[in-house]
């Protein structure tokens, strides 16, 4: 084999702290290298042209080039090879940057570990083999999960782009939280009103098939190729059926069921239909309130359902959905405030949270747009807004800001102010977070126009007294305890992660962080990506996000699914596992620390054998350290790689 | 402990109709160990022994006769075997009869041999009271059982074995005793890395490479295949040298990780006596701590590192 060798000097960056010219010498006397040579910018032009100059002329069967990290440029370098007419594999690359020349400052030491880089680079570049890419067909229909206004654009998207889309939510309707809300910063339209005609379109197209109801049951396959089952809830009422009149809600006796969509603010029937724009609009019951699931007997709404479509008997389903790809659009769930102790843990009725607030702002909520406390039905006059009740607080472990407080805080003092002119709002808050496009503006309004009165401390104790609540805190900016005398106390909760989501991660093999929120391929460059080949993800479940960047994000996974369906095929890529017969016992533990599912046990000639599905296999190699005898090995990270990897590091 | 070797008898023939065949004891040629017994046919059942010279723990050959219907007789300890085995799906329950017993200790033969004092060629042993009397070449002698058990019945935690489908006998606790020798991992943990390193250096040293410990253990189901002696992968080379042996005996640690049940069979099969289930002993320390697991204890658990999990209950990679 003829190896080359390219030293980077990436300007002053490798150069500056490494003897980039000593690095290039040193290689030549490691096996096979018969060309080494420093170079300015390995990646500019004139950096790969040399390269290239150098396979042809020194007839190099594979490159080292020692730089930055391979996340930067080894998808670079191996086109460079591959132009130099080498298979773009016998390629490999020492990071000499990030690894070398910006931790460490003694020039002389710098110089030795880039070179023992560029030897480990070269032991491991003559054990390499030329991997070609298979190709595989692919299923060009997508599955997005979560029916929140993220989830409803990624699906619109979709489907005006021609593909075919499963939309599935787990509620009895689309909308998610914004379909709770009554007004949205910074614009203070009505929330209905925008978000409706879009929920609309979505029953409307053709494209598009809705599973509300419903929960992803598992996930097989890959990417082009997944089969996921989908468990579609008893709703103990035939929806091809109901048109969704709500005679039915209207004779239900059993009218103290707690009503989820408002928060748990007022009652609602066992059986109902959410709200009136809800998209199925149709009757489902709640099995826990039904007088007749419970206790055997009632049936009223079977009376009064003019289409016949009440079914008790009816039982969830399972459906398989075939698609080539997923979008996840999970949402958030809202933060527990009652385990804070000084905010009376849930005991008071007229400490709510904000998303109750919203409830009783909206026309169509328990109390048609009027706010009234929840404890004795008077309009509040003054009230008192906490913000950051459950963000920024390391004590209960929500360390992190849920983004979108401030701003519909400063929105729901300005609607208060409408509703009740004689109001007053206080907001205690930690600091104001208002970096969007008018929205500083929006929070000055909220202050300045419509007279809230902004207090920078935190609250300590919420205390009833008289009817009313006595709220202390401190006021940090003049330096003094406050007191106020409220009506009501709205807090801020934040935003933490869709109940269940750590868990609808595993059925994907998608990563979570701490909170379990989705984990992005790169936070900066794929911000809609996942680890996971052909999942993507839109909105707040990959953290807290406003409507804007949720819908932002719903169109832009939608655009990737459609860049990745443009193609009929797809490479695979041949950085994956595979076993060797002979050695291979069939004891199956490399299928048991699989996280992809990608082993099988297969039977070859009467023995259990192992057989790695090369187009769901990423490469993570698990398998290959927990097979005891080393017959599963990763192509291009083989145990014999790895070990003259390691000898040329310490070598005896 | 008559009694028990006849219930035991009468089990296993009442069970064998209904198996390929049962795994037992028979008396070894010495009289000092017992050794492994294939019963196939009803005659072969007179042969079975069962005291503390049961030292072997015959759940190894278990994977090797997957497929067929086998009956095993297995102490308290060699249970736990058992149940990793199944754990690890390498045999299946449905095909296994496992005799149960209960154990009050089994003997150490290599302690026997260098307690004895009556020469070195042993005619005959026999089990009277609490004393196994020896008659060698130039005489005869007796040792009290209990100086001659295995270091592992010191540490004993279960003497019943389980899991069972015959028990044989009274279910009991483990056998009471004192003064437990102390172990090689305590005497390790005392010393310096350096002396730590000298130590193996030396044991390893007289390593003869023979791979008895591997062939042993009743988890080293890879056996013919094993990584120490392939060249794809290339992990050790045939070299004498420390370093070799040292890797080869890393590997069998590594693999046994959070799997050994410290039975104790690679140490009693090594024909030099060296130390070496300390290795795997210093691993399930880490595992306990790491995972909060032991091997062998719960056939429905997965063990530790067979299986991929995002996070690990026990251990906090982010400290926030
Ligand atoms: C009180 C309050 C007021 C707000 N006011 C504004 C405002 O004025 N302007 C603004 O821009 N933003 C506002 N927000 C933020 C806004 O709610 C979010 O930006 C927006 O809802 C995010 O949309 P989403 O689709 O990502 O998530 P969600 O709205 O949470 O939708 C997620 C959907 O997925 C479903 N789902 C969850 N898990 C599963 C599962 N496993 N399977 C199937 N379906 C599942 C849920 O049921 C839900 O329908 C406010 C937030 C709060 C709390
Ligand atoms: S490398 Fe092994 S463990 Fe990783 S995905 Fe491929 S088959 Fe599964
Ligand atoms: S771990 Fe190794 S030996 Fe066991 S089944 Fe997998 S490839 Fe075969
Ligand atoms: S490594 Fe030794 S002690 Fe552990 S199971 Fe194997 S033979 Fe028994
Ligand atoms: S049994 Fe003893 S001598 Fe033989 S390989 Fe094992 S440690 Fe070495």
């Amino acid at each position: 084999m003829n190896i080359g060798v390219f030293v980077c000097h990436c300007g002053s960056n490798i150069a500056g702290t490494v003897d980039t010219v000593a690095v290039a010498k040193a290689a030549l006397a490691y096996p096979e290298v018969v060309f080494a040579t420093d170079t300015m910018y390995a990646c500019s032009e004139p950096g790969q042209a040399g390269i290239i100059e150098a396979v042809q002329k020194y007839e190099l069967d594979g490159v080292v080039v020692a730089s930055c990290t391979p996340r930067m440029h080894e998808a670079t370098f191996r086109r460079t090879v591959e132009r130099a007419g080498l298979n773009r594999y016998m390629f490999e690359m020492a990071n000499i940057r990030e690894h070398v020349s910006w931790i460490g400052k003694d020039k002389d030491a710098n110089t030795n570990k880039a070179a023992e880089l560029v030897h480990i680079a070269v032991e491991k570049l003559r054990r390499n083999t030329e991997l070609t890419a298979g190709e595989f067909t692919i299923n060009k229909r997508v599955m997005v999960i979560g029916g929140g206004v993220a989830g409803i654009q990624a699906a619109l998207d979709c489907a005006d782009g021609g593909l075919e889309v499963v939309l599935v939510e787990r509620e009895p309707s689309i909308g998610g939280k914004m379909s709770k809300l009554d007004k949205t910063f910074p614009t203070v339209d009505c929330s209905s009103c925008i978000l409706g005609p879009r929920m609309v379109d979505i029953a409307q197209n053709p494209n598009i098939t809705l599973y509300t109801l419903s929960e992803v049951e598992s996930v097989d396959g890959f990417v082009g190729n997944f089969d996921v089952k989908v468990r579609r809830k008893a709703a103990y009422v035939d929806w091809t059926l109901c048109t969704g009149c709500g005679e039915c809600a209207a004779k239900c006796p059993s009218k103290k069921t707690p009503d989820r969509f408002n928060e748990f603010i007022g009652k609602t029937t066992a059986i109902n239909i959410p709200f009136p724009q809800a998209i199925p609009k149709k009757a489902s019951i709640n099995a826990a309130a039904c007088l007749m699931l419970t206790k055997g007997k009632c049936g009223a709404c079977v009376k009064a359902c003019p289409a016949g479509a009440i079914q008790f008997k009816q039982e969830d389903e399972i459906v398989t959905e075939q698609v080539g790809a997923v979008i996840v659009a999970t949402g958030y769930d809202l933060f527990d405030f009652t385990q804070y102790g000084e905010y009376g843990g849930g005991r008071y009725p007229d400490v709510i949270t904000s998303m109750q607030y919203e409830r009783l702002l909206s026309a169509s909520g328990p109390t048609e747009g009027h706010i009234k406390r929840p404890s004795d039905g008077k309009e509040p006059k003054d009230i008192v807004f906490i913000q950051c009740v459950g963000s920024r607080d390391k004590s209960i472990g929500r360390p992190y800001c849920s983004g979108f407080c401030c701003m519909y805080t400063a929105k729901q003092t300005i609607l208060t102010k409408d509703h009740l002119p004689e109001s007053q709002s206080y907001v205690f808050y930690m600091d104001i977070r208002s970096p969007g496009k008018g929205y500083d503006e929006f929070i000055r309004r909220a202050m300045e126009e419509y007279g809230a009165r902004y207090i920078r401390g935190r609250v300590s104790a919420i205390q009833p007294k008289n009817g009313r609540y006595l709220i202390k805190g401190v006021n940090t900016l003049m330096g003094d305890q406050v007191e106020i005398e409220a009506d009501l106390v709205v807090l801020a909760v934040g935003a933490e992660a869709a109940k269940g989501a750590p868990q609808l991660a595993e059925k994907l093999r998608i990563s979570y962080d701490t909170y379990g929120f989705y984990m992005e391929g790169h936070p900066k460059l794929k911000p809609v990506e996942t680890n996971t080949a052909g999942i993507y993800l839109a909105g707040s479940c990959q953290g807290p996000k406003d409507i804007p960047s949720s819908v932002a994000q719903g169109g832009a996974a939608a655009s990737k699914v459609l860049g990745l369906f443009s193609k009929d095929k797809l490479a695979s890529d041949p950085q994956v596992s595979s076993v060797s017969l002979q050695r291979c016992i069939g004891c199956a533990k490399c299928q048991s620390v699989c996280p992809f599912g990608a082993i099988e046990m297969t039977q070859f000639r009467g023995m259990t054998k192992a057989s790695v599905i090369a187009t769901v296999c990423q490469g993570c190699g698990n398998c290959t350290s927990a097979c005891p005898q080393g017959a599963i090995q990763l192509s291009h990270f083989t145990d014999n790689q790895i070990l003259a990897e390691v000898h040329a590091l310490c070598p005896y | 402990m008559g009694s028990q070797l006849e219930d035991l008898k009468t089990a296993i023939r009442q069970a064998l109709p209904d198996l390929d065949v049962v795994i037992a004891w028979a008396a070894g040629p010495d009289g000092l160990a017992h050794t492994p017994l294939f019963i196939t046919s009803e005659s072969d059942v007179d042969l079975v022994q069962w005291d503390p010279r049961c030292s072997q723990n015959l759940a190894g050959y278990l994977p090797g006769l997957r497929g067929k219907k086998v009956g095993i007789v297995a102490k308290g300890c060699d249970a736990r075997s058992i149940t990793e085995l199944l754990q690890e799906k390498l045999i299946d329950r449905e095909q296994l009869t496992v005799f149960g017993l209960h154990c009050q200790g089994a003997l150490d033969p290599e302690k026997i041999a260098a307690m004895a004092d009556c020469g070195r060629y042993v005619r005959s042993a026999e089990i009277n009271g609490g004393e196994l009397k020896i008659v060698s070449s130039k005489g005869a002698c007796a040792i009290s059982l209990e100086n001659g058990l295995l270091a592992k019945c010191f540490r004993c935690t279960g003497a019943d074995a389980q899991p069972c489908d015959q028990f044989i006998g009274e279910h009991g606790a483990p056998p009471v005793l004192k003064d437990a020798p102390a172990t090689t991992l305590d005497r390790l943990e005392a010393m310096s890395m350096e002396e730590r390193f000298q130590f193996w250096e030396e044991q390893m040293g007289q390593c003869i490479r023979c791979y008895a410990c591997r062939s042993a253990c009743p988890l080293c189901v890879c056996q013919d295949h094993c990584a120490a002696q392939s060249r794809e992968p290339h992990w050790v080379d045939q070299t004498d040298h420390p370093r070799e042996k040292l890797m080869f005996q890393a590997m069998h640690a590594l693999h046994t990780a959070g799997r050994c049940t410290e039975c104790g069979e690679c140490e009693r099969a090594c024909p030099v006596g060296l130390p070496i289930m300390t290795m795997k002993q210093a691993l399930n320390r880490q595992i306990k701590a790491l995972f909060d697991y032991e091997a062998g204890l719960d056939s429905e658990k997965t063990p530790p590192l067979f299986q991929f999990r995002e996070n690990e209950e026990h251990i906090k990679e982010r400290k926030w």
